[in-house]
């Protein structure tokens, strides 16, 4: 864990050297980084930018755990968002309580529909999941693109992105005067409970564990890693899909083009998320809100401190890889310290 | 209507396109063949793309442009080779991080550089790479003007696929890369130096990546995007599964890619009505995976790929 922290300090060590690079001050730019982060009145923001986050990395903890890499999210995302914008639109009347439900539900099954096909082609076929998935990627943001450019734009607006949904349907506000919404609190308080008791005390958890750890074990235990591997795609397509209609039914009440921020997209930046919190729920949730805030911070940095908000993505990307280094470093130490035990 | 003439500039454009997936396709091929998945080859095209275009914007010299994305190319290589050999760290992930260190570094360069959207036209450079006709060779009718009239990096990547295979299959070097891909402990045992060659192999992708990425930028627009490689990198590894780590299977692959790719953009052009431009963008992705469904299934790469080497002696 001191580790873990360590690495943050590593990576914002290396920003500074970055910022400096271009003739800026990396104090001035870091302190605006924070302010827009976690400061009281940025809060809001930063859960709310942390939640597309959360979902998608507790699907990704699931599938890395079995040491399947899903690198589809962003697609996954951008398909479960598209999904609920239509759905919306074409019952825009029917009541919220009724319409709601069902419609986050078949926003996750979309992202769940989209990481099917790399699922069946990795365990009937063979094919490598980490080219597939990214392929897909491609494929649905075009898919997306097309559809709010033809069938599905807003004839009115300037963008290509859907009509306004009626407000009726949005995801009620938990705390007036910010964009705080439920699904935020469905994000922390259901889902990593939930995934913290799927990963880590029940026995699909365990099962998943063995299957990354030695698919040889897996086979000798009985576990049918053809079902479990396409159970735990499905399911991190559910969540990435999931994330998708919360975010453009809690915040942006419309679908377009850029659900994602384009230089730290949330498919991507998941995977930051999923690595940093070692795969586990509850890490996850505090690393969410974390990356977070150093996406929205961003912002507020590029604002008052003219630093261009790519510095988020690198960041993030040296986070990941002082983390891979941490477990380097952290075997080494315990190779060492067991040497001194004479273990 | 499909003419002879478009039937041929279909063809020329795809081995103009083709050219830098082949390239980096061939490194990344040498690279796995010694057992190292290097998922980092979309950020070093990237890479490669950036650096040729920022030094061609402030110097206007394509061969110092071309050299330093080589170079650039080379540098980012090493950084994996560091991280994924003697660290020994996951080489999917480290690709993967620095794919979004690279798209975040560029992009914060280039704004840092020349500001958030000055104007809506970006930042372009005057002049950009030429074909070369070989004498006597592009004179010959039809054929000459298709294949004998390309930017140099294409006649390199073309003898490149013969070396590349005369290498692997023929030289002693080439058994040497094989048997580290295929069992490093008894690769090591025998004498070979495991690490010195996978690091030569990267740094040596590096080069021809970053190369290839300069393209992009500097020879087919003459411009930089944000993200502009768009998948070619990923593309030319999933190619490299296909050809079972085959160099003219490789070419063979790549050329059928490029085909695809050229033909959408001939659709774009059409503007077929009921076609959105979109599914074309679509097609060379769709492509890729169905390509690798049909000739992709269960191929057995080298035994120890993307595997960490650890010495036991």
């Amino acid at each position: 864990m001191a580790l873990a922290l360590s690495t943050v300090g590593f990576a914002f060590l290396a920003g500074a050297i970055i910022i400096s690079s271009i003739g800026k001050d990396p104090l001035e730019a870091f302190y605006w980084l924070f302010q827009g982060a976690f400061s009281p009145s940025a809060i809001p923001e930063t859960f709310i930018r942390a939640t597309p986050l959360l979902l998608i990395s507790l699907g990704l903890a699931v599938v890395f755990t079995a040491r399947v890499w899903n690198i589809g999210a962003e697609g996954q995302f951008y398909i479960g968002g598209m999904m609920t914008a239509i759905l919306s639109i074409m019952f825009k009347d029917v009541p919220a309580p009724l319409a709601l439900p069902v419609i986050i539900l078949i926003a996750g099954l979309g992202g769940a529909f989209w990481a099917l096909t790399p699922a069946i082609l990795k365990t009937l076929y063979g094919i490598n999941e980490v080219i597939t998935t990214l392929m897909l990627n491609y494929v649905a943001i075009y898919l997306v693109s097309y559809l709010l450019h033809g069938p599905f734009r807003d004839p009115i607006s300037m963008f290509p992105e859907t009509e306004t949904i009626n407000p009726a349907l949005w995801i009620p506000i938990v705390i007036q005067g910010t964009r705080l919404h439920l699904g935020v609190l469905l994000a922390f308080l259901v889902a990593v409970p939930l995934a913290y008791l799927f990963l880590k005390r029940a026995v699909f958890g365990l099962k998943l564990d063995i299957l990354g750890s030695s698919p040889r074990t897996a086979q000798y235990a009985n576990i049918n890693t053809t079902r479990l591997i396409i159970q735990a795609m499905l399911i991190s397509g559910f969540l990435a899909g999931l994330a998708g209609g919360f975010e453009v039914l809690g915040i942006q009440h419309k679908m377009r083009l850029d659900l994602s921020p384009s230089t730290s997209p949330y498919g991507y930046t998941g995977i930051a998320v999923a690595l940093l919190g070692y795969l586990n729920p509850l890490l996850i949730a505090l690393t969410s809100f974390f990356l977070g805030g150093i996406i929205n911070g961003s912002m507020t940095m590029h604002r008052m401190a003219q630093v261009p908000v790519g510095m988020a993505g690198i960041i993030q990307a040296l986070i990941i890889i002082f983390v891979l280094m941490s477990y380097f470093v952290e075997d080494k130490l315990s190779k060492k310290i067991m040497g001194r035990l004479k273990l | 209507m499909i003419t002879t003439e478009v039937a041929l500039g279909l063809i020329y454009s795809s081995i103009t396109l083709l050219t830098p997936i082949l390239l980096a396709g061939l490194a990344e091929l040498l690279v796995e063949r010694s057992g190292i998945l290097n998922l980092s080859l979309e950020g070093t095209m990237l890479m490669g793309a950036f650096v040729a275009f920022m030094v061609a914007f402030y110097t206007g010299n394509l061969s110092y442009a071309t050299l330093v994305a080589s170079i650039a190319g080379a540098v980012l290589c090493l950084l994996f080779a560091f991280l994924t050999i003697t660290l020994a760290l996951d080489q999917m992930v480290t690709g993967l991080a620095l794919n979004l260190l690279t798209i975040g570094i560029t992009s914060y360069l280039y704004r840092a550089s020349f500001g958030w959207y000055v104007s809506p036209i970006p930042p372009h450079i005057e002049m950009t790479l030429h074909p070369i006709d070989i004498p006597v060779l592009s004179q010959i009718p039809i054929v000459g003007k298709i294949l004998f009239n390309h930017l140099p990096h294409t006649y390199a990547a073309f003898t490149l696929v013969l070396l590349s295979w005369w290498l692997l299959f023929r030289t002693k070097n080439g058994l040497k890369i094989r048997a580290i891909g295929e069992d490093p402990q008894t690769a090591d045992y025998l004498g070979i130096n495991v690490n010195l060659t996978r690091y030569v192999l990267l740094v040596l992708e590096g080069c021809v990546a970053g190369l290839a990425g300069s393209l992009l930028s500097i020879g087919y627009y003459n411009m930089f995007l944000d993200n502009m490689t768009q998948g070619r990198g990923y593309i030319a590894i999933a190619l490299v599964i296909l050809s079972r780590w085959n160099p003219l299977l490789l070419l063979g692959g790549t050329f059928l890619f490029s085909f695809v790719d050229a033909f959408q953009l001939r659709i774009q052009a059409f503007n077929v009505p009921f076609l959105s431009y979109q599914f074309a963008l679509m097609l060379p992705y769709l492509f890729t995976i169905i390509l690798l469904l049909v000739a992709g299934r269960k191929v057995k790469g080298p035994a120890s790929l993307a595997k960490p080497f650890k010495k036991l002696r």
